[in-house]
């Protein structure tokens, strides 16, 4: 069986990865959530982690910025880096890596007390940043980013909750870009939309790839063949496989793989 | 036996569009079967057995193809249902195609049937066996996915190939010394032609069964053209 | 199927339960209005008897020596928010910084103890707090001081602030904090400008709240306060408050007294009123 790390090794000695995740373990209290992940993901390309639910998939995502820090009981063990640094060493800050690796959630969450511009800056200004002229500049490349500009821009004073389920998550998509992160992490961005919304998020997706890399977890299978290049498939907290899309969908190695993948097994 | 699909309606579409296409298989190789007895028995009756069959087995084509589309509209197959899909929908059009192959040979058996019987006929009953195992092996190859008799189909399509090339020489030399049988001759140079077709889309039903088993496409592989 | 008949016998007790219904509503009603009625009962009463009184010198004249006729509340009402604001700045910090931190932070189990001690503390009665504050301000300080009754008026805001706030900060969606810690924002600003301010309206009401209850206490007062029928200048000395003037002219010999006195009630209890329906403005549902 080959390794999935091999798969995912760089074709050039060159090009780093993204994030290298090695031998990473994570256990909420006594419970054991993810055993040994060894994974790459490469840069300015969309990885998909597929699994069933439960399967560790959003846990792994949230190690990837430290956000499963927030549960009390987590420990992680292992290495993860980004482009090379070290996300874990004890002199990091998580506040610094979540600068470098954005996140964009489930259900949207704009702030309720701020106006749409504000919202999408709202990272940078309580980051400390109070240039006006860059404030009001990064607001509008992210909403130009997002594809939400055309929308909104003579509606920028009003509050972020007015807008539609679809158009509060393209919100918070410009909120995590205007902190022009290196990654773009997205947990299951698309679960509470309807099918229109979410064809306009997977569309700037392929548009914003170009500037970020992207790893999106979701458990819509299509989703993950539409928009991916690179698909993880991820069961019961291990990595069963991780190849590029089209061999995942088309011809996959592992035969767990192909049960899930073709609804052999929920 | 893999373990079926929680979705019921999907195995259930998947086992009909199988059915389907295996009937059809099995109408078509009967047609062929049935052309090549009239030609050895002199049976022009059979003969219009053949071309009225022909009619269930296109509308058993546009069935199945229908079908291929309707399983890949609802259900989004991926990996190897996706492929098991696109292969039958192909296995269907060389079936068609076979089944036309044998249609002509009925049209050119009712002919020779019309005239006092050519002794060169029998020349053609070991091509006929060949082609005939081929057609059948290659549905087998597709049903039971058995890969070292899928690939054992090109080298005998290429013996195939040969076999017509020997009888269209044999036939052709003995064209001059019987000038008032010519037409029967063309006739039966036809007939050795449908069945090389016979083993060509045996050969591709092989091909589509290879690539259904393995994701392996084996096609144009050969470089060097005959 | 035996649908038929059993429909027939749901069309015979019909009337019986359309009889039980109306008693039941009828006991509701009545219930509602008897919650009312006190309360409407004590306004009006007051109303007849203060509104006269509630007048120009009321509000910005000092109480007039024994028994001449005259004079006002003005010194009481001004120590009144003196006394609110004093014990402000004790309540508001501790309480608010308090619910942050069992909101936000802390162990399960000193949780428990924490919100176990305000509760208790929340049952304690009120005068408790002017005792205490009593015997550790009063008596070291030698004298009665506004000091000592906004403390004890303070320390009888925290649990109710710190239990409301508390309250209003664990109904902020754990998204937005989420969202806003993923932006690598810090955490104490996380809390600061998101989750507070996302429940500061909530965290006024629980203000409100405080205030009116806390506004209308007079047993506290009499041990740290004292009263005063003269301006405060000195918040060392001791200072008048609503409450504590109605008490003393309402127990006093003076008919003009108790005039004003009633005036006195009719101003605090519209006081009280006034915060509460503010609090209702102030959490109606957005249109």
């Amino acid at each position: 069986m080959p390794s999935p790390a091999a798969m995912s090794t760089p074709s050039t000695i060159a090009e780093q990865l993204a994030f290298d995740a090695k031998d990473v373990c994570v256990w909420y209290g006594e419970k054991q959530v993810l055993y040994n992940i060894n994974l790459g993901v490469r840069p300015k390309s969309i990885t998909a982690i597929i699994g069933p639910s439960g399967c560790g998939k959003s846990t792994f995502l949230r190690c990837l910025n430290r956000m499963h820090e927030l549960v009390p009981s987590a420990r992680m063990e292992g290495n993860i880096t980004l482009f090379g640094d070290d996300l874990y060493a004890p002199t990091v800050d998580p506040a610094f890596v979540r600068r470098r690796v954005g996140m964009v959630f489930q259900k949207s969450n704009p702030f309720p007390t701020m106006s749409i511009q504000d919202n999408v800056v709202a990272g940078l200004r309580l980051n400390g940043i109070r240039d006006k002229a860059f404030l009001n500049e990064q607001m509008e490349n992210s909403l130009r980013l997002a594809a939400l500009w055309d929308e909104v821009k003579d509606d920028l004073h009003k509050p972020g909750v007015s807008l539609s389920g679809g158009q509060q998550q393209r919100l918070c998509i410009a909120r995590a870009v205007a902190m022009q992160p290196e990654v773009l992490l997205m947990d299951e961005p698309c679960s509470a939309l309807d099918p229109m919304a979410t064809q306009k998020i997977e569309e700037l997706m392929q548009e914003i790839k170009r500037n970020f890399t992207i790893v999106i977890v979701t458990h819509n299978m299509q989703q993950a063949a539409r928009c991916s290049e690179q698909t993880a498939f991820l069961f019961m907290g291990k990595l069963i496989e991780m190849d590029t899309t089209e061999k995942i969908f088309g011809n996959p190695a592992e035969q767990q793989t192909e049960d899930y993948i073709t609804g052999r097994f929920g | 036996m893999p373990q079926s699909h929680t979705l019921h309606n999907f195995d259930q579409a998947l086992t009909n569009l199988r059915n389907t296409v295996l009937m059809m298989a099995s109408l078509t190789e009967r047609s062929l079967d049935n052309a090549m007895t009239g030609l050895f028995e002199r049976d022009t009756h059979l003969c219009n057995v053949v071309i009225a069959d022909d009619e269930e087995i296109d509308t058993l084509e546009k069935t199945v193809d229908k079908d291929g589309y309707d399983v890949l509209i609802r259900f989004q197959p991926v990996a190897s249902d996706f492929r098991q899909v696109i292969a039958t929908m192909k296995l269907s059009n060389n079936l068609e195609r076979v089944g036309d192959a044998a249609v002509n040979i009925a049209r050119r058996v009712k002919k020779l049937n019309a005239h006092p019987a050519l002794p060169e006929v029998r020349v053609l009953e070991p091509m006929y066996a060949e082609a005939k195992a081929m057609l059948k092996d290659s549905l087998r190859a597709f049903t039971d996915g058995d890969m070292e008799i899928a690939m054992a189909l090109k080298p005998r399509d290429k013996q195939l190939d040969r076999m017509n090339k020997d009888i269209a020489d044999q036939l052709t030399d003995a064209m001059p010394k019987q000038p008032d049988q010519l037409r029967g001759y063309l006739n039966l140079l036809f007939v050795a032609r449908a069945l090389e077709r016979v083993g060509d889309h045996a050969t591709n039903i092989a091909e589509d069964a290879i690539f259904a088993k393995s994701a392996q496409d084996t096609r144009h592989l050969n470089p060097l053209k005959e | 199927m035996t649908t038929h008949s059993t429909v027939r016998e749901w069309g015979d007790h019909h009337h019986a339960r359309k009889r039980k219904s109306a008693f039941v509503s009828t006991v509701c009603v009545l219930s509602g209005v008897l919650v009312v009625t006190p309360l409407a009962l004590v306004f009006i009463y007051l109303v007849i008897q203060g509104a006269a009184s509630v007048n120009g010198d009321f509000f910005t004249q000092l109480p007039k020596p024994s028994g001449e006729l005259g004079g006002g509340m003005a010194n009481a009402i001004v120590g009144t928010f003196t006394l609110l604001a004093i014990a402000s700045l004790i309540g508001v910090p501790i309480g608010i910084f308090g619910a942050v931190y069992l909101a936000e932070y802390g162990s399960p189990k000193l949780n428990w103890w924490i919100r176990f001690s305000s509760d208790i503390l929340n049952g304690v009665p009120s005068i408790i707090w002017g005792i205490v504050i009593y015997g550790l301000m009063v008596v070291p300080m030698k004298g009665y001081s506004a000091l000592a009754g906004g403390v004890a008026l303070g320390c009888l805001m925290i649990p109710i602030i710190l239990r409301t706030t508390e309250e209003v900060l664990l109904l902020v969606p754990q998204g937005y904090r989420e969202a806003a810690l993923a932006l690598g924002i810090a955490r104490w600003k996380v809390i600061l400008q998101i989750v507070i301010k996302t429940a500061s309206r909530g965290i006024i009401t629980a203000l409100l709240l405080a205030f009116a209850r806390v506004a209308g206490e007079t047993a506290p007062l009499l041990f740290t306060a004292l009263g005063n029928n003269f301006w405060n200048r000195n918040l060392l000395q001791p200072i008048s408050a609503l409450p504590l003037q109605i008490y003393s002219f309402a127990t006093s010999a003076f008919d003009d007294y108790h005039r004003q006195a009633w005036a006195g009630a009719l101003v605090l209890v519209t006081f009280v009123f006034v915060l509460n329906i503010s609090v209702r403005f102030l959490t109606r549902e957005k249109a």
